[in-house]
């Protein structure tokens, strides 16, 4: 009501000021001077092989961030995503392996196993009244003792590359860049549209501001926080598909830290941990941040132990900026 | 006391006009809506069956007294670390710290260096490596009190970051010179004098690191006024601001401690492992998974201003003598695949009747 009442007496002057408020102007321009800045300071950073890379190596992250970020506008948490991940993972690694299955089966099966996986945190969540961080803890365990169980107490090796259209390969590219990042593009642009303009969309957003006036507002408070985990499942099923990718090796420590590095790119992003504000496009190009980090400190040849360092420093700084921001607008 | 009268007032219905229950009934309850009465009857029932199950030779060792005090080992950074959790988490706005793992590594690293490489005396070092354990800490509680950044964002930020700066203090080389390894003695077991012939040796990490702390850190909760203070601002810090209780500094404490808590672990993971690893607190899931876990699992409530020093104990006995009797169950591997299975479980459930007893404590009153 507030805001409203600001917006109302006091017309924006500067339109341009209000996008920026989506934090995404800022990290397109952090993007594009860290991407000047590589390009002049090493010859191998501007080459397609590793833009394509790069933008191969993101798109996990990014695909389930787009579901992570409903579940964060809805004011939950999903720290399970990592092994649901390695479940997925092995199911379709050995279904493609021993079952012979071909990719459109294959992809189904990966997004059915995520979807039943997200909707048991989503269902616990929203009838259980247990607090997602908890929930999802509890599924963490779980579902990697079930990846584990499902693999038998050794790797899957030998996958054959039925999958490798979202690989990370010279012929899985299509105009130059990797089919894994046109689909978690369309991904995102459709859950942007998603999230925007439908009324169910919009939902999420009340039930992160405030869920008693959502609830008491009509909205079906569990079937939208249930939907959000499932779809957030959904795109963990899409993940593995392009983790996966040309095959070879599934490992039993597969998805191990996932969850995290895909907090980080929502936070990042600037959706905020509380509920009722964040967007896709933010979350996207807060995994591109930070991918490119990570590619940077390899061709710069620092120690790679100083990514996660670097990931950390940006949390603070996009969480920060925000909370400036926030307090200059609450202060108004 | 008062906190503990709060904090069952909120779950037990007090309904003097319906007719009294049984006395069956009544059990029922106490078991349902006071967690330490239901982790205490699990803890013997876990107890028992496994010790049963060994009789019968079901088991690959035998789950005897002996085992049982050298399970102790595990429990105490698991333990140590979970108390850290409680204090962070009554402190409520949805206060949590997931970076106690990364400060495990990172002061333990300081350790090593201190007695390692600079050949300081233990002592010192000991002091010095808790002392960095409470600056980190007192980072996270300055970035969450005093600037206002969410608990679960801050900690995951320090969480990488000092974890990173673990890795890169020594290029990612654990120090294990002639000093640190000779620190292994003190994870020996012991005979405890007077009952020693009576009981099975304990490890002495319990007597010196373990008991210690548990003491200081129930005085700290329950018989000091920052103790009320924390409940209080756990509680509702709105309220707390009004009746003029430092809320900030009470919630920057609570970071505190739990880095000094977290840099108690680093001494003894150092000595268990002996050697300073700079990945010791971020093998496997982490070690803040674990420790929140079982601060949950204790009747910690993760909204804040709830939580008993005695819960946490018996969790973490709880989850240690069940792990130790799914290693005894299985053989190879497949034992630390159903710990897994165990832990989530465990967490799961406790938090759904946690949730059932509050609402049943909401439908009474």
């Amino acid at each position: 009501m507030a805001n409203l009442t600001t917006m109302l007496s006091r017309p924006s002057r500067r339109p341009v000021a209000r996008a920026v408020e989506g934090q995404e102007i800022a990290l397109i321009l952090v993007l594009l001077a860290l991407w000047t800045a590589l390009s002049l300071g090493t010859d191998t950073f501007l080459t397609a092989s590793n833009l394509s890379n790069l933008l191969y190596s993101v798109a996990p992250v990014a695909l389930i961030g787009i579901g992570m970020t409903a579940v964060i506008v809805t004011g939950g948490i999903d720290v399970s995503v990592g092994s649901a991940a390695a479940v997925v993972m092995v199911v379709v690694a050995k279904l493609i392996r021993d079952g012979g299955a071909g990719l459109p089966a294959a992809v189904l099966v990966a997004v059915a196993v995520g979807l039943v996986l997200g909707s048991v945190n989503g269902v616990l969540i929203s009838f259980g009244g247990i607090h997602p961080i908890i929930v999802t803890f509890g599924t963490l365990n779980l579902y990697r003792f079930l990846a584990l169980r499902l693999f038998e107490n050794k790797q899957v090796s030998g996958v054959p590359g039925t999958l490798s259209f979202f690989g990370g390969g010279d012929n899985s590219e299509t105009l130059g860049i990797p089919n894994a990042w046109w689909l978690t593009m369309v991904a995102a642009a459709l859950m942007w549209c998603y999230s925007r303009y439908w009324a169910t969309g919009r939902h999420w957003y009340a039930i992160g501001n405030d869920v008693g006036a959502a609830r008491l507002a009509g909205i079906r408070v569990h079937r939208r926080t249930i939907a959000a985990y499932a779809v957030t499942g959904l795109f963990v099923g899409l993940a593995a598909v392009v983790l996966i990718g040309t095959g070879g090796l599934v490992q039993q420590n597969a998805g191990v830290g996932l969850e995290l590095r895909v907090i980080a790119a929502v936070v990042i992003g600037g959706t905020s941990i509380l509920g009722g504000r964040g967007t896709v496009l933010g979350t996207l190009l807060g995994a591109l941040l930070v991918g490119t980090v990570t590619s940077a400190i390899t061709l710069l040849g620092w120690p790679s132990d100083a990514t996660e360092l670097f990931i950390g420093l940006f949390i603070l700084v996009a969480v920060g900026v925000d909370l400036v921001r926030q307090r200059r607008r609450s202060a108004r | 006391m008062s906190t503990d009268t709060t904090a069952t007032a909120a779950k037990r219905p007090d309904t003097p006009s319906e007719p009294q229950p049984g006395r069956g009934r009544r059990l029922l309850d106490l078991i349902l809506t006071e967690r330490v009465a239901l982790l205490a009857v699990l803890l013997v029932l876990v107890v028992v069956w496994f010790y049963v199950l060994g009789q019968q030779g079901y088991l690959v060792a035998p789950y005897d007294t002996d085992y049982l005090a050298s399970a102790l080992d595990t429990m105490v950074p698991l333990c140590l670390l979970a108390l850290a959790e409680l204090v962070v988490i009554v402190s409520g706005r949805g206060g949590i710290d997931l970076s106690v793992g990364s400060i495990v590594s990172l002061s333990g690293m300081a350790f090593g260096f201190m007695v390692g490489q600079w050949q300081w005396p233990v002592l010192p070092a000991l002091v010095a490596t808790v002392a960095v354990g409470a600056a980190l800490g007192a980072i996270n509680g300055l970035l969450i009190a005093y600037l206002g950044f969410p608990a679960l964002i801050a900690t995951l930020a320090t969480f990488y970051a000092y974890g990173a700066l673990a890795l890169l203090m020594n290029n990612n080389a654990p120090i294990s010179t002639k000093p640190i390894q000779d620190l292994h003695a003190i994870t020996r077991a012991i005979s405890i004098p007077l009952l020693g012939d009576s009981i099975p040796d304990l490890p002495l990490q319990v007597a010196t690191f373990l008991l210690p702390v548990i003491v200081v850190v129930w005085l700290l909760v329950n018989r000091t006024v920052y103790g009320r203070k924390l409940y209080a601002v756990g509680t509702n810090d709105i309220a707390a601001r009004f009746a003029n209780i430092p809320v900030r500094r009470s919630r920057l404490l609570a970071y505190l401690v739990s880095g000094l808590l977290s840099g108690v672990v680093a001494v003894v993971t150092v000595a268990q492992f002996a050697s300073a690893r700079p990945d010791a607190g971020s093998v496997g899931n982490g070690m803040a998974l674990p420790a929140i876990t079982i601060a949950v699992l204790g009747g910690v409530a993760i909204t804040g201003g709830v939580g008993r020093v005695a819960g946490v104990i018996l969790a973490a006995l709880l989850v240690v003598w069940l792990n130790a009797g799914i290693l005894l169950a299985f053989e190879g591997s497949d034992g630390s695949q159903y710990q897994l299975f165990a832990l989530g479980g465990l967490l799961i459930l406790s938090a759904l009747l946690n949730a059932y007893s509050t609402r049943r404590g909401r439908g009474g009153a």
